[in-house]
């Protein structure tokens, strides 16, 4: 089904290189209709720079971006239409009222649908009325939020789109991608917040360094990591020695505490020899997935 | 026994999703083309209708009070050739250009224009860098750029608003020009030539914004653009040059617009093609990574060794600097320059009393001399010394407005402190340009040899150092009082003063008006001494100035831009 449709969103061995530092190393990556995507990685990792090089702001040194099979760098009128976009930075018109902004972004965008705005400034809690320059940061977010949300595009594009909104605006966010999703739009995004990547996404995808070095969803990321067991036994302790994907293996007091990668029938073979009376098997915590990419990055880039 | 739970299924039904899109309102993609363009033209317009107001109606109205008034002031035939004798003379067309018919109203009227044309090229030239690349500087344009529109399309709404004002400035001196009494068709072929000049520089900051990466780099490369056209039209008006190297520079054309019928057609000609040629540079330009420029690598890592920053005196050291060394080849190179010609103007002008005694009268003296060449030269460093001064102001308001200051404020370092640190760099800064276009003027003399004094030299170049102290001065009250008036008050300011000075006499202002500009109070040095009543009084005000600044900064909020 997918191959003889055109994806919503393509990265076909897109790279982007600043002189000589590589920001984004042949990233291939495709997004399907009413898919949620969120977009992981540290500082640094190419995350804006893959955004900016879909919407056609900045040229892929090689390889090709492509909303609904059209290069924004090409096309860009063919292929924004179909896009709302939140920047990363949102910088607003000091002397502009937000209601003049808000009427400004949706007329470049090519229209808007007002009473979903209205609904929407509404929902945020946003007051139009006042100036650029005196909106709070989490107010200037809002107006981004608004500004894209109400476009009803096909797609939305957002950089770290609740950066600064507070948690109740942040759960009115969230809210409005589900219903986003309901209605089929597709929204690729990028975040450090993992549990809001957890609540609303059905793919991550991870980059480090510009590299994309991890791809699905989120049970599927689970399922390639270490899971943590513990467990209690009552007399001799089990030979836990020498498991294919076992590692760290702590065991005192009638404890046993370890990591298991891949296949655990090796291990519950293992633990089976001896008295087991109760087991756990957990799976790792985002945090502890990304904790774990993080840090690899950061001894990465301080041996460099 | 394992908890994970099943990957959710993310492959939907074909059917099912293209139902959903069904949902989503219908885009006017088409019928939105031009409505889009038309929706950005009128936000452009919009951010530049107050700058574009001041500067037509400031524009138009020094050049309409000097056609209202010619009449009145030149009386007599004999009083009128004698100005014609200007003509030819090196001296006077260095400063305005190539000047032809000053017997008349219309060659009087576009011989100002020698002055007022770099007025508007300058005001041309930063509505375009502030539009473009200062936009994009501070992020507005990557919002616009997402929008259903191709960066062409968006860079053509900016230069379509930006020519509209242009255009308003042409129409605005036609009608004023000929409803004054001026010839209509020399009145419209001025407004012409004003609006096309304006929007060629305009158009060069249009070009300069793609090639370069920072507003500051852009504004740079347009200002170098027009001292080298200035340049060009001193070399022009140099005695024996011959005629066609007015045609080098855009500034020297306007001295051909009093030439009746071609000439007029051929001059709007060529202020047509090089806007032309300009644009199309800047739309095969425009297609590029957004934050990026087309010259010089996105690559900023610096070369060589960085010199430490290790407190806040070191920063303001090197903020001043670095904006002083441009300012400091620039008023360097002009004075000496004007040292380099000092002995071709003053002999030229020897040979025309009548022209002297103009020249004395308005309070040029003695300019069939060398010292008085100087002089009259640092007439001209003053006002671009009060123009720098009036820039540090402007620039240590900035580090306000752009909320940098917050890094130092949330410091044990007190509001005073860094303020005090940052007016005294400046103050320095502008004694030792004052002293550099001094070094500059000396020089440029000697090697010709005609030499003024070392001493005479430093002492017409420290005398300039009071009303850019002043300037100054009033430019820290500014940020301390009416912090987001800093910039358009300071520069209109030292702006209003030197036109009041320069026109005011022309316009025959009462007296005690003309005595509110300071430049009015500067002694032509080394000619004569030191006015050293009028610079104590600068001083004065200057000192009240920083004061008033100080105190009031230090009692109110900080506040963004
Ligand atoms: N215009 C540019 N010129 C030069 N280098 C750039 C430019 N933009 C980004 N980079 C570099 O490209 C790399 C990726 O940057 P990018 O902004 O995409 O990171 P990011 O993942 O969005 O980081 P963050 O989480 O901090 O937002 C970084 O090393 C950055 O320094
Ligand atoms: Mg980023």
């Amino acid at each position: 089904m997918a191959s003889t449709k055109v994806p919503v969103v393509r990265f076909d061995e897109t790279t982007k290189k600043f002189g000589s530092l590589v920001a984004l190393d042949r990233l291939s990556l495709d997004i399907d209709q009413g898919e949620i995507v969120g977009l992981l990685g540290p500082n640094g990792a190419g995350k804006t720079t893959t955004l900016r090089t879909l919407l056609g702001l900045m040229r892929p040194t090689s390889g090709r971006a492509l909303i609904n099979g059209v290069a924004a760098w090409d096309d860009p009128v063919t292929a924004l239409a179909q896009v709302a976009y939140i920047p990363g930075d949102v910088a607003v018109w000091p002397q502009l009222t937000g209601g003049q902004i808000l009427d400004l972004l949706g007329g470049v965008s090519g229209g808007i649908d007002e009473g979903y705005r209205e609904q929407l400034i509404e929902r945020f809690a946003f007051d139009p009325s006042k100036k650029g320059r005196s909106y709070s940061k989490g107010n200037r977010q809002k107006i981004a939020v608004i500004a894209a949300l109400s476009t009803r595009a096909p797609l939305l594009v957002m950089d770290e789109p609740t950066s600064g909104l507070d948690p109740l605006m942040e759960a009115t966010f969230q809210a409005c991608l589900r219903e986003a999703k309901q209605r089929g739009q597709t929204i690729l995004l990028s975040s450090h917040i993992l549990s809001e990547v957890e609540a609303v996404c059905d793919r991550v995808a991870v980059l480090r360094q510009g590299v994309l070095v991890e791809h699905g969803t989120l049970a599927d990321l689970r399922h390639l990591h270490a899971h943590t067991v513990e467990a209690t036994y009552v007399g001799t302790p089990p030979q836990l020695e020498g498991i294919p994907g076992v590692q760290d293996v702590q065991i005192a007091d009638g404890a046993i505490r370890l990591q298991v990668a891949g296949s655990t029938d090796a291990l519950i073979k293992a633990l089976a020899a001896a008295e087991v009376p109760s087991i756990q098997l957990r799976e790792p915590s985002l945090d502890e997935l990304f904790h774990a990419y993080y840090e690899d990055d950061a001894t990465e880039r301080a041996s460099a | 026994m394992t908890t994970s739970t099943p990957a959710p299924d993310t492959t939907r039904p074909v059917t099912t999703a293209s139902d959903r899109r069904a949902d989503l309102p219908p885009r006017r993609e088409h019928a939105s083309r031009s409505s889009v363009w038309f929706t950005l033209l009128r936000h452009h317009l919009r951010l530049l209708r107050g700058g574009a107001t001041a500067w037509i109606l400031a524009l138009t109205g020094i050049s309409v009070g000097v056609v209202a008034t010619f009449e009145d002031r030149y009386t007599t035939q004999a009083e009128l050739d004698a100005f014609a004798d200007l003509e030819g003379v090196p001296a006077f067309e260095a400063m305005l250009g190539r000047l032809v018919g000053l017997n008349t109203l219309e060659g009087g009227v576009l011989s100002r224009w020698g002055m007022f044309g770099i007025l508007a090229a300058v005001w041309g030239m930063f509505a375009a860098v502030r539009l473009l690349r200062g936009a994009e500087e501070v992020g507005h344009l990557e919002q616009l750029r997402a929008g259903a529109i191709t960066p062409r399309a968006l860079l053509s709404s900016v230069v379509a608003a930006l020519l509209a004002t242009h255009l308003v400035l042409a129409v605005a001196i036609g009608v004023t020009h000929s409803a004054a009494g001026m010839d209509p068709a020399t009145a419209w072929a001025l407004g012409g030539a004003a609006g096309l000049l304006t929007a060629c520089f305009a158009a060069a900051g249009t070009l300069a914004s793609q090639l370069v990466s920072t507003r500051r780099r852009a504004v740079g490369i347009v200002g170098a653009a027009l001292g080298i056209s200035l340049g060009l039209r001193l070399i022009a008006a140099a005695g024996g040059t011959p005629d066609w190297v007015w045609w080098t520079t855009p500034l020297g054309w306007l001295g051909f617009l009093h030439e009746i019928d071609a000439a007029q057609l051929t001059v709007l000609g060529a202020y047509a093609v090089l806007l032309v040629v300009l644009l199309a540079a800047a739309f095969v330009l425009a297609h590029r990574d957004l934050h990026a420029g087309f010259l010089g690598s996105s690559d900023d890592t610096p070369r060589g060794a960085v010199r430490p920053i290790r407190g806040q005196a070191s920063l303001a050291r090197r903020l001043t600097l670095a904006s002083s060394r441009t300012w400091g080849a620039v008023i360097g190179l002009l004075a000496l320059t004007f040292g380099l010609l000092a002995r071709d103007f003053s002999e030229a002008v020897a040979d025309l009393p009548t022209m002297v005694e103009l020249a004395d009268a308005v309070g040029w003296l003695a300019i069939d001399t060398a010292e008085g060449i100087v002089a009259y030269t640092f007439t001209i460093i003053a006002l671009l010394l009060a123009v720098f001064a009036v820039g540090q102001a402007v620039a240590i308001r900035e580090e306000e407005a752009s909320w940098r200051i917050e890094h130092l404020m949330v410091r044990p370092l007190s509001r005073t402190t860094w303020l005090a640190t940052r007016i005294v760099h400046s103050l320095a800064a502008m004694v030792a340009l004052a002293l550099v276009a001094g070094v500059g003027a000396w020089a440029g003399t000697a090697i010709v040899g005609t030499p003024v004094s070392f001493v005479d030299a430093l002492a017409a170049g420290l005398n300039t150092v009071s009303v850019a102290w002043l300037a100054f001065g009033l430019g820290i009250a500014l940020v301390g009082v009416v912090p987001r008036l800093t910039a358009p008050l300071s520069y209109g300011l030292v702006l209003a003063a030197y036109l009041l000075d320069f026109v005011g006499g022309m316009l025959e202002l009462p007296e005690a008006v003309l005595e509110l500009s300071p430049f009015a109070h500067l002694a032509s040095v080394p000619v004569v001494e030191m006015n050293l009543t009028a610079t104590g009084v600068s001083l004065a005000v200057a000192a009240l100035g920083i004061v008033v600044g100080l105190v009031a900064f230090r009692r109110r909020d900080l506040q963004e831009a």
